[in-house]
């Protein structure tokens, strides 16, 4: 149930996004779904099962999108590798790691997808509209990330994608 | 450090990302087919999307009645109740009209164009899921003859090309996309050959490669130029919003409003008689 459940989440996010959250843009730009269930399974996980959790989520996100088809996957993976590095050093109780996880998270996987982007294309034209989208981004992503970690803090403990009981 | 060579992990992260670096280098070019494995996955998306989209439309016609009451409760005070019932009854007749019109509207477009190509109606099912492109996804595939590179319309303007196509949806790139390019030319003097480029903003479009002693002006309506032989010609892309010289000083580039509003748009028209050439010259190699 818990896989099913993991494999759903991010289909389920791709369709929000593409569908729900397209209407509800800010200024255009609508939250990473997929990127903040990614942080949160890295943050309730290691860095090895996170990044290839994530790596899994951003291919999914490629294949629909059918366009540099590794680009989302690899940033996602390498910005939950990062997330699962230092999961064990925090307090995930604390509503606000997580939603600050997010903002972090957010700001990585830019990161990374401006490098891969630089390696793979040689160049990657950045300008004041892309810088707004990043922001908007960060500041929409960390607001749904207030409900949904709520309800994925439970979910990890006592609900349906919980593991051993308790959180690692 | 030898420690950490031994990593298996180490390991299967380095393979994994030359393998993503080679295929996202392999996909970044034009496809002239997408995979069995990305059919698949669209086409899971287009039940329910069809099903959002169309609920949607059906949410807003019906709270359309109830979004004006402010505007019925001071028609109230003026109109005796039975009026009040009219008032009520014409709210919903409107948004019929409104629906009306726009079909109509299309149904005129549709007429006079069909002699030029053949159109295809499309409803909007989605937008893209990201921030990075600019794209839709039209409820049209190639089950009803939509095929990559044709290009898409609506009766306001230019709005892209179908990037790739599945059974039953089709992903259009929108001119807005950072990746686009179309040939241009300023419909008042049909004398300026440019490229208007999108910026990844729905609502500015860049016009570039225009000469320095061109007569562009704020206000000047933008059109395709057809030479870049994906878009036929003539079709409004925008208009000028301001006009700057490049640092060279031999190139003007322009800011363009586009002429399709693409945050409201709901239905477009693929144009299935046109085919770019590039497709074809992709299949002969």
């Amino acid at each position: 149930m818990r896989i099913l459940v993991l494999i759903l989440l991010p289909w389920l996010a791709i369709f929000l996004q593409s569908t729900i959250f397209s209407f509800l843009s800010i200024k255009g730009t609508t939250p990473d779904l997929v990127l903040v269930f990614v942080t949160f399974f890295a943050l309730f996980n290691t860095a090895e099962k996170g990044s290839g959790y994530a790596f899994f989520c951003g291919l999914l996100e490629d294949l629909y999108m059918g366009r540099f088809i590794g680009l989302n996957a690899l940033s996602k993976g390498l910005t939950a590798y990062i997330v699962g590095r230092v999961q064990g050093n925090v307090f995930k109780e604390n509503l606000f790691v997580g939603v600050f996880a997010v903002l972090i998270a957010t700001a990585l996987n830019y990161l990374f997808l401006f490098l891969i982007s630089i390696v793979v294309f040689d160049v990657f034209h950045i300008d004041t509209g892309m810088l707004h989208h990043i922001l908007y981004q960060a500041v929409y992503n960390t607001i749904v990330a207030i409900p949904l970690y709520i309800w994925y803090f439970y979910s990890s403990n006592r609900g349906v994608l919980r593991t051993s009981g308790r959180v690692k | 450090m030898l420690k950490f060579f031994k990593n298996r992990f180490f390991w299967a992260l380095l393979l994994v990302i030359v393998i993503s670096l080679v295929v996202m280098n392999l996909t970044a070019a034009q496809r002239s087919n997408i995979t069995f494995v990305e059919k698949i996955i669209r086409d899971t998306y287009v039940p329910l999307q069809s099903g959002v989209s169309s609920f949607r439309s059906n949410w807003d016609r019906r709270t359309a009645v109830f979004n004006d009451k402010s505007q019925l409760q001071q028609q109230i005070k003026l109109l005796e109740e039975k009026n009040n019932q009219l008032a009520l009854e014409n709210q919903a007749l409107q948004e019929y009209k409104q629906e009306s019109f726009r079909l109509h509207k299309m149904l005129n477009f549709y007429n006079a164009n069909r002699e030029n190509y053949d159109l295809l109606p499309a409803h909007l099912i989605a937008r893209s899921p990201n921030n990075w492109y600019e794209s839709i996804t039209i409820g049209r595939g190639s089950r009803q003859g939509v095929q990559k590179g044709m290009p898409v319309i609506s009766p306001s303007g230019l709005v892209g090309r179908v990037e790739s196509v599945s059974e039953n949806s089709a992903q259009v790139s929108l001119i807005t996309d950072r990746e686009m390019a179309v040939g241009a030319i300023i419909q008042r003097t049909r004398e300026t050959n440019g490229i208007v480029e999108g910026l990844g903003d729905s609502d500015q479009l860049r016009m570039i490669n225009i000469p320095y002693y061109s007569k562009i002006n704020e206000g000047d309506r933008i059109v395709s130029s057809g030479l870049s032989t994906i878009y036929p010609p003539g079709i409004n892309i925008g208009t000028v919003t301001e006009v700057t010289p490049e640092p060279n000083g031999l190139l003007l580039t322009a800011m363009i409003k586009p002429a399709v509003d693409f945050n409201k748009l709901e239905e477009v028209f693929v144009i299935t008689s046109y085919h770019p050439v590039e497709v074809f010259e992709e299949e002969e190699e």
